[in-house]
């Protein structure tokens, strides 16, 4: 079977005019099957657009190879990019109304027939901005367009960077259910990066964690959690706003809000309880929950 | 058969994309148009009322008056071949043209033909306004003007492909050249004077530019001295000789800008 996407030991390192040099990847093997909606996770500057630019042909890697639908990236560059297309945040040419530059891009992939355009603006539900400046817009209906332009060319790969960044959640959940829709209708791969753990586990079928440029992790969401070998969180509300913590498992603090992510919560729970005392710190309430992708990020994300 | 058809008319459209983009933008942006006959006409008038004021004679005028309109001609059409590059820089969506299919050199020749059409219009009103005001005559064969006119799109399709490498090379360093690059270049053309008269090596510099010959052959019809007895053949063969060459230089600078991350550093 052909794979969407094959990485051997892909390495980049931006090197920019008067600039120090930077690593962006460090050796990333990766396999994305065809068919499904792959998320990639990890903090900021982890490497997650780095290296969709450099599945999507944007980027050449200093070392590695990258296969995509079973073509070498960068020996087959045009034919693969007239496969796949890429949605990175919400630019478009300045200056331009929604279906002009839907228009322009889909003669840059060599479509003439309008009716194409129309279709993805209907797809889209584009129609009452048809002729608005794309610079007018709000962010959702901005980023709609870009989601629109990613399928102009109706791609078997399509990258998308964080298609719900800097939304409301009304707006993050409608482009949600678009991606998942449009997926069922094309049968499309769909790679995206997101920091939201709720999307990732809601879209994605398969999951990978970068950090420092380096995949720690793969696997589908359930099996991400057993990998952390955490299973289960603790959540205390705390009397006051604590200053410094220092526990001996992975915790965050939100305000008097304490989540401690454990592998057997009960059995976890008095230890916790008599650090936080030690250090002056005492529990009001306290309950157990199983641990979300959420915790998981944290945990890999913190490199513990 | 059917499969090179589509082919090229999957190539056509790749070319006629940054043609209609150029287009509309003119179309919705008013500076665009203001820029394309603005400044040309300012350059026009202040440069034969200087004419006048010094008492030149009628074939010193013209010549003059041939150096303002080649000079905005050229640099017309020539920032619309840089925006291919820099519309995409200053709205931070160059990935989106990088990951289409679309060849560099398409890309340039669309949005070329369309600084052309731009070219030709601001050259006619150049034409029609120096004729009116300073008795201004076009007295060279229309076959000669078609292939002079030619010439110097041809040359600004040069400037606008070294703006795009200079971006590719440089980033938003480079974005001043788009603006500055044409007067630069006419310094050496002998815009206003014949290029004999400039010092070496500027001189030759001068030489080695096309647009310094199709100014010659231009001026040759108004009675001038040319440096070489055939300035035509010699701008075409270093038109062409320079076009493949920066063609070729793009497409490297695009491949250098993939492998060091400037293309994403200019796509936000």
């Amino acid at each position: 079977m052909v794979r969407a996407v094959e990485c051997r030991d892909v390495w980049m390192v931006y090197r920019t005019f008067m600039e120090k040099d930077f690593v962006a990847l460090r050796g990333v093997n990766l396999d994305i099957d065809d068919g499904v909606i792959f998320g990639l996770l990890g903090p900021n500057g982890a490497g997650k657009t780095t290296l969709i630019s450099v599945l999507a042909t944007i980027l050449i890697p200093t070392r590695g190879e990258v296969r995509v639908l079973g073509m070498d990236a960068f020996k087959n560059t045009r034919k693969v990019r007239e496969r796949i297309n890429i949605s990175s945040g919400v630019r478009m040419p300045w200056g331009m109304k929604v279906y002009e530059c839907l228009r322009f891009y889909a003669m840059c992939y060599g479509i003439t027939d309008r009716r194409v355009v129309e279709k993805v603006i209907s797809e889209f539900e584009l129609e009452e901005h048809r002729d608005k400046r794309f610079d007018d817009l709000s962010s959702g209906n901005k980023q709609k367009v870009n989601l629109a332009r990613a399928f102009l060319n109706n791609p078997e790969v399509v990258f998308l960077d964080e298609p719900t960044a800097n939304l409301d959640p009304d707006m993050a959940k409608k482009i949600r259910e678009m991606i998942l829709r449009i997926r069922r209708e094309r049968d499309t791969t769909i790679i995206l990066t997101t920091h939201n753990m709720k999307e990732a586990e809601l879209l994605c079928e398969r999951i990978a964690f970068i950090r420092d440029g380096r995949i720690v992790a793969e696997g589908t969401s359930e099996e991400l959690k057993r990998y952390t070998k955490m299973s289960e969180r603790v959540i205390l509300r705390l009397r006051g706003k604590p200053g410094r913590l220092s526990l001996p498992y992975p915790f965050r603090l939100d305000g008097n809000s304490l989540t401690v992510i454990v592998e057997d919560a009960e059995k976890a729970l008095p230890s916790i309880v008599i650090k936080l005392a030690e250090q002056g710190v005492f529990v009001e309430s306290a309950k157990m929950e199983e641990i979300t992708l959420e915790d998981v990020f944290i945990e890999l994300a913190e490199g513990s | 058969m059917r499969m090179s058809l589509l082919n090229l008319q999957r190539a056509l459209s790749g070319v006629l994309a940054f043609t209609y983009r150029n287009y509309v933008l003119t179309k919705n942006e008013f500076y665009s148009i203001f820029e394309m006959l603005f400044w040309p006409t300012i350059s026009l008038i202040s440069v034969g009322l200087l004419g006048e004021f010094l008492y030149l004679e009628k074939d010193a005028v013209a010549f003059i008056i041939i150096g303002v309109i080649t000079l905005s001609v050229i640099q017309i059409a020539q920032i619309d071949v840089t925006y291919v590059m820099l519309l995409d820089m200053w709205s931070m969506s160059l990935k989106y043209i990088i990951v289409t299919p679309a060849p560099f050199y398409r890309m340039v020749t669309g949005a070329w033909l369309f600084g052309s059409l731009r070219g030709v219009i601001a050259l006619l009103l150049l034409i029609l306004l120096s004729s009116w005001l300073f008795e201004f005559n076009v007295s060279l064969p229309l076959a000669a003007m078609a292939i002079f006119v030619a010439g110097i799109l041809l040359s600004a399709m040069l400037i606008g492909i070294f703006n795009c490498i200079l971006i590719l090379i440089f980033g938003r360093r480079a974005e001043i050249f788009a603006w500055t690059l044409t007067a630069i270049v006419m310094l050496f053309c002998g815009i206003y004077y014949p290029v004999t008269i400039l010092p070496e090596p500027f001189r030759t510099l001068g030489l080695l530019i096309p647009i310094t010959h199709y100014l010659e052959y231009f001026r040759s019809f108004y009675g001038f001295q040319t440096v070489f007895p055939d300035p035509l053949l010699i701008a075409i063969a270093e038109t062409i000789i320079y076009l493949v060459f920066l063609l070729f230089v793009a497409e490297i600078s695009m491949l250098r800008a993939r492998k060091t991350g400037l293309v994403l550093k200019l796509s936000g």
